[in-house]
Formats: structure tokens, C-alpha cells, sequence
């Protein structure tokens, strides 16, 4: 059951919440099962593309998962969408896990946390709520031609970012910098109101 | 406070998806703690990444992965506490106003002398970055090194303000050096001029200041 994912399309936004709140507020082992048949398998590409090994992919999978679990509570779907949030679990331990590749490990895994709470009060973005953010941003994806949406999808795990992407998409530096300026020229244009 | 210059999008991107060195995330988290426009864009890219992840093909998982992650539950089940937003302004570096929270646990030391008018100290990263950070206090009317980089350099002002060809910087604006331009900074403000810098690269400094500073930015 773990290894069949459900189709992608199928599981909107907000029933991706509504599956963490389920998990935060019942412990609804149900819930914990669909998140992981579609986050993990998704999670593992995104460490395999990072340079994990397969194993330590699946690994990396695995307790990116059970943080879901174990954080749930700490969700709050007006501040992040449901993706978003599992994502920066995910990115947080993929950079904890390259601090341990280099022997300097975190003294635990909160560290990383920690250095992305950049201001102190509880709500320093209030002025755009989470649904209303992410509904722009998906707006503004989908309006984004395939050639802006490869260099920006390449963008989240490049570390030497657009030397790179170059290479893999056979393209001039300048192009990849162009496009990926198109795109966030897009996406400021669509939050601009808010910012 | 009004922040009229803002780190590249590539920067902003970056810090999001993860990929900076601890030097240049400093750098941006410093922007950011001063920026709530920057950090609204952050927030966007980091929908974008949870749209990226959600479109990313999925990966056979290993047949034992749900079952091993089921039996440890159980040891989760009790909901971890809130993270204590941990009051760390008593820590590191009282004096400075405008530091993100966590880079007042790093290790602090005094101001050094280094040249006429401008004082260096260095922010001990607690682990190894490409990256270096330090803070730069110069006195008002100092003219700061020409120098051009063979690296990048990230500069945020925390207070005070200077001046160079690029433009005017006051609290709370960036300055990112790609190694395409010399400068001629001159520190523009009634009072001392405190920045962050990050530093990549090797400078070559020109100048008396230049020749002062050079040994002692190399570490």
C-alpha cells in the first residue's frame, strides 16, 4: 500500500491540511498513511536528485514522514500551505543530512530550524494569509510557460544553482538567468498587492 | 525603515530552496529579519516548493519503509512541544540591533582595530562555510577600500549608512557585490556605519586600508 500512489491530481491543498489536522488533532493513523503514500515516494526523488544515495533517500523519506507525524501539531494552515510545509521539513533535513556527509553534524534537528525563523514575532506576515499566498503562487505557476517553470523546479536543488542548470538544460547562463527572472518577475507581480 | 535595496530573486530563491552556505544564509536571514516584503516573497518561493515537490515524479519507496515508519509512532505520538521561541537577544552580540534571533548563539568577540576608522568583528560561524561573516563598523566620512572581488560579497546594513556608484544604503538594505564591479565606499552617516558581511572569495584590496585588511578578511 505504501509503494501505490494515489493520483497526484486527486489530492488538493486542502485536503492535504485537512489530512495533517487529522493527524495533529486525533493522531488518525489514516490520515498518516495517505500523507506518506504520496509525500514519500515524492520526498525520496527529491533527496535523489539532491546526490542521496538510494538508501539514504528512503531514509531521509522516512523521517521527513515521521516529523509530519511528530510536528503536526505545530502546522497552522493559515500561516503555510500544506505542500509548502512539508517541503521546508523536507529541505530542513536534506540540509542537516549534508551537514552530516561533512562531519559537522547539528547538534539536533532543530538547529536548522531554527536559523529559518528569521524574526521573532508570531505573525510577521499577516498581511497575506497562507491560502491566499499559495492560491497565487499555484495561479501563477500555472500561468508560467514549461520553459520558466524547468529552471525554477531546477533552482531547488542546485547548489551551484545556474552554471548548472545551464549545463542540464543545454543553455546559455544567460537564458537560465533570463527565465528565471521572467518567473519571479511574474510571481512578484501576482503578490505585489500584498507586499 | 525604508529598505529601497533588496537581495537578487536568485538569492531570495535560494535561501527558500535551502541551497546557501551558512555565510550567505546569514546574510539573507539578517535582510530578512528587516524585511518583511523579502519575506513574503520567501514564503511564496517555499509554496513553490511544495509545488515542485508535489509535481516531482514519486520514487519507489523500500517494501519495509511504511511498516518501519508505523512501528516508530508510537515513540512520536507524544506531540512535541511548540519550539520555545528561544529568547536569545540576551546572547551574542548585545550591542547589535537587527541580527536574526539564531546568529546571536555564535561565537562573539570584540571589535578589532584594522585601519583608521573602521573596526572589524568576526561572527564565529559554528561550522565550516565557504562563507565568512563579520561585522564592519566604520566612522562617519570614511572612505572605504576600493577593492574588486574575485568572489561575491553580501552586505547588510544594521546601522548608519554609505554611498558607492551603486547607490544609497541605509538599515536594512543589501548590497550583493557579484565580482563584476569596484567600489568606492564612502560612509555617508552622522554615526558609526555597523554592516554584515559575507565574503566569498579572495579580495584584492587596494589602498593602505586594502593592504590592512586583506590579511586579516583571509583568516
Amino acid at each position: 500500500m505504501p509503494n501505490e500512489t494515489p493520483d497526484g491530481a486527486a489530492l488538493d491543498a486542502a485536503r492535504w491540511a485537512a489530512l495533517i489536522e487529522a493527524v495533529a488533532l486525533r493522531q488518525d493513523r489514516n490520515a498518516f498513511a495517505a500523507l506518506f503514500a504520496y509525500f514519500a515516494p515524492r520526498i525520496k526523488t527529491f533527496m535523489l536528485r539532491s546526490g542521496a544515495s538510494a538508501q539514504s533517500a528512503d531514509e531521509l523519506a522516512q523521517e521527513a514522514l515521521l516529523a509530519v507525524w511528530s510536528k503536526a501539531t505545530l502546522f497552522d494552515p493559515t500561516s503555510a500551505g500544506a505542500a509548502a510545509w512539508i517541503f521546508t521539513i523536507a529541505r530542513n533535513l536534506r540540509i542537516d543530512e549534508l551537514r552530516r556527509q561533512k562531519r559537522t553534524p547539528t547538534h539536533d534537528t532543530s538547529e536548522v530550524d531554527l536559523e529559518f525563523q528569521v524574526d521573532t514575532g508570531p505573525q510577521p506576515d499577516a498581511g497575506l494569509a497562507a491560502a491566499q499566498l499559495e492560491s497565487r503562487v499555484r495561479g501563477a505557476l500555472a500561468g508560467l510557460p514549461e520553459e520558466q517553470l524547468q529552471v525554477i523546479e531546477l533552482s531547488f536543488f542546485e547548489e551551484k544553482a545556474h552554471a548548472e542548470i545551464a549545463q542540464a538544460l543545454h543553455l546559455p547562463l544567460g537564458t537560465v538567468k533570463s527565465r528565471l527572472r521572467l518567473a519571479m518577475n511574474r510571481l512578484r507581480s501576482l503578490l505585489g498587492d500584498f507586499s | 525603515m525604508t529598505i529601497s535595496h533588496h537581495p537578487p530573486d536568485e538569492l531570495l530563491t535560494a535561501f527558500a530552496a535551502g541551497t546557501l552556505d551558512l555565510g550567505q544564509h546569514v546574510a539573507l536571514a539578517t535582510h530578512l529579519a528587516g524585511c518583511s516584503h523579502c519575506r513574503t516573497m520567501v514564503r511564496a518561493m517555499e509554496q513553490v516548493g511544495g509545488a515542485v515537490l508535489g509535481r516531482l515524479p514519486p520514487a519507489e519507496m523500500s517494501a519495509s519503509a511504511f511498516a518501519a515508519v508505523q512501528a516508530r509512532l508510537g515513540e512520536r505520538a507524544a506531540a512535541v512541544p511548540a519550539p520555545a521561541v528561544q529568547d536569545l537577544s540576551e546572547q551574542g552580540f548585545r550591542d547589535i540591533a537587527g541580527l536574526p534571533p539564531f546568529v546571536r548563539q555564535y561565537g562573539d568577540s570584540s571589535w578589532k582595530w584594522i585601519a583608521p576608522k573602521v573596526h572589524f568583528r568576526p561572527i564565529e560561524l559554528p561550522r565550516p562555510s565557504e562563507t565568512r561573516v563579520f561585522l564592519l563598523r566604520s566612522k562617519p566620512g570614511t572612505k572605504m577600500i576600493e577593492h574588486t572581488h574575485t568572489g561575491f560579497e553580501m552586505t547588510c546594513v544594521l546601522s548608519g549608512s554609505f554611498a558607492h556608484d551603486g547607490g544609497h544604503f541605509g538599515p536594512g538594505d543589501f548590497d550583493f557585490g557579484d565580482g563584476s564591479d569596484d567600489h568606492e565606499v564612502v560612509i555617508d552617516s552622522a554615526d558609526d556605519c555597523i554592516c554584515l558581511v559575507a565574503m566569498q572569495g579572495d579580495l584584492k584590496l587596494q589602498g593602505m586600508i586594502g593592504r590592512l585588511l586583506q590579511p586579516l578578511i583571509r583568516m
